[in-house]
């Protein structure tokens, strides 16, 4: 080997050494999340003995961050839903977050469907998607009744 | 080639109202740094007189990236990107600092002025035809810096943290979860997990701020330097009948000017328009005049209308509606117009990336000689029918979101 293959190798070798030090430990930062692991814990929805049967009701549920540092917990809402099936009382635990682009439905009295302002979605009242983009139901959160208390943990689940 | 009375004449053009201390201090660093041959280089182009006003779009956008640079950095001053406090900063802001709301203010009227005449500029240079030969990648890095300021409004409206923010937040990167295959992954690497939240925030800022930007400014680098490479030229109004022998006679008139250009003639009857004037002062001039009409317009805007702030972020809404920005509106009536399962994909990522795909091989869809507007009909009239249905979608979006 010539000095100048050698140089020209060392330019080669050692400009793909300075890139791959730099770039692996910024891949590394910015895909983290994926690898995260994840805590769900019970966070209360409240007293939910007075929810009416067939009237899904909403709850303002304090959501803690589990993603990030330590940040007050976020608001969401929790549509709890009482149906009677067969002469039993089945309770369900609706998010109501659209499962098209994500923006929050709201239960519509008239239509007696849950609507999605922003691109015109519709839901049952189980959260079955009956109109328009959502391409799936709407999630179901993971919940337990502990006397007439309700608790729920932000693991989803599909209908 | 630059000779020796012009350049003298500039020296004493740059020093003449500080008179002589200044012209030896300017004459001890052009020793050193050849600053009399820069100016000579961008100040003494030959440029076409026919068309001046229609060239002043570009200059105007840079000038308008340049105003977006300057209001982002001071705006970085009373700014926070954190979810409890991104929205407090900015009411501060706009409740306590005045000059500092007007700041505010022209960074969200240039972002959208910006939009306004990077479009005009980009239908000027699609009508003129001049982005053929040897212009392609003129077009081409044009295109890649229009997606790129897109990308910087859209980023740029996520991060007040108020309820519009917060909602083209959720939007936006859910729209990523729609990408063939690596959707899933590419949303929780925005969000900095599978929710919105602290780390959705700092990554989008992040890329406001820095990624989008150091891409943006070497591209205009590029952008500038393949426009004086190949002249301010192109289009067929600047051309009446072929010219055989292009560079010399046709610059000759202009004794102070550099030869014409381009560099890679594409052929005689385009290598030199027919009546040439200097770009300093002639089309600086022009160029001044329009930029500063629009920065007198974003001023304007942002004292009279300002920068809105709604409610804060609060993703437990049964009432907030949210609406896209203006410039979002047509991408917001194909996801209601492609709905449901693989259908989405198609609406999010399929007509947008075909579409950008297309504006991208301009040059290579229209091969023909001819640069005259009627004589391309076979762009011409696809061309136009696109922008009127981009229109007509955002029309649609509009008539939905707001019942007008």
């Amino acid at each position: 080997m010539t000095r100048r293959r050698f140089m020209l190798l060392a330019t080669n070798v050692a400009g793909a050494g300075i890139t791959l030090l730099i770039a692996a430990p910024i891949v590394g930062e910015v895909l983290q999340p994926i690898f995260a692991r994840r805590r769900h814990p019970w966070v209360r929805v409240g007293d939910i003995s007075q929810v009416p049967v067939g009237i899904p009701t909403a709850y303002v549920v304090p959501m803690p961050t589990t993603q990030a540092w330590p940040v007050p917990p976020v608001s969401r809402i929790v549509y709890v839903v009482k149906l009677n099936v067969g002469n039993q009382i089945q309770v369900i635990s609706l998010s109501n977050v659209c499962t098209h682009m994500q923006c929050d439905v709201h239960w519509d009295v008239n239509l007696q469907q849950f609507l999605c302002p922003c691109h015109g979605g519709f839901y049952s009242i189980t959260g079955i998607n009956i109109g328009g983009p959502p391409p799936k139901p709407l999630f179901r959160y993971r919940h337990k009744l502990i006397g007439p208390t309700l608790y729920v943990t932000d693991q989803l689940t599909e209908a | 080639m630059a000779n020796e009375s012009t350049r003298s004449k500039l020296a004493a053009r740059m020093t003449h109202p500080v008179s002589r201390p200044l012209a030896i201090v300017y004459r001890w660093v052009d020793e050193r740094m050849g600053i009399n041959d820069l100016l000579y280089k961008t100040l003494y182009e030959a440029v076409p007189r026919r068309g001046a006003w229609a060239y002043t779009l570009g200059s105007a956008t840079l000038i308008i990236i340049a105003l977006q640079i300057v209001t982002g950095m001071f705006l970085l001053w009373s700014y926070v990107p954190s979810t409890t406090e991104a929205w407090e900063s900015l009411n501060f802001l706009e409740r306590h600092n005045e000059f500092g709301a007007i700041v505010r203010g022209m960074h969200l009227w240039g972002a959208y002025v910006l939009l306004l005449v990077i479009g005009l500029h980009m239908v000027r240079t699609f009508v003129s035809g001049s982005y053929k030969k040897p212009r392609e990648l003129n077009w081409i890095t044009g295109v890649i810096l229009f997606l790129l300021v897109l990308g910087l409004g859209i980023t740029g409206a996520m991060l007040p943290w108020d309820q519009a923010a917060y909602w083209t937040t959720i939007v936006t990167t859910h729209v990523l979860s729609y990408f063939p295959g690596l959707g899933h992954w590419l949303q929780e690497i925005w969000r900095g997990g599978n929710q919105v939240g602290p780390v959705t925030l700092t990554r989008t800022f992040a890329i406001h701020i820095w990624l989008l930007p150091a891409l943006l400014v070497p591209l205009i680098v590029v952008h500038l330097y393949l426009l004086r490479r190949h002249g301010e030229h192109g289009a067929w109004i600047n051309y009446r009948g072929a010219r055989e022998e292009p560079d010399g006679e046709a610059a000759a008139p202009l004794v102070h000017a550099e030869p014409p250009y381009p560099a890679v003639p594409s052929d005689p009857g385009y290598a030199v328009p027919d009546d040439l004037d200097e770009f300093f002062p002639s089309q600086v001039g022009k160029d001044s005049i329009v930029s500063f009409a629009l920065v007198l317009l974003i001023f304007v805007m942002a004292v009279v209308v300002g920068s809105p702030l709604e409610a804060p972020a609060n993703p437990a809404t049964l009432t907030y509606v949210p609406t896209p920005e203006w410039f979002f509106l047509p991408l917001d009536q194909l996801l209601v117009q492609f709905p449901q399962a693989w259908m989405i994909a198609v609406g999010t990522f399929a007509i947008p990336g075909l579409a950008s795909t297309i504006l991208i091989l301009v040059p290579f869809l229209d091969r023909s000689p001819d640069r005259e507007p009627w004589k391309r009909p076979q762009l011409m009239v696809p061309a136009l029918f696109t922008l009127l249905f981009l229109i007509f979608e955002a029309l649609l979006a509009v008539n939905r979101l707001f019942n007008l």
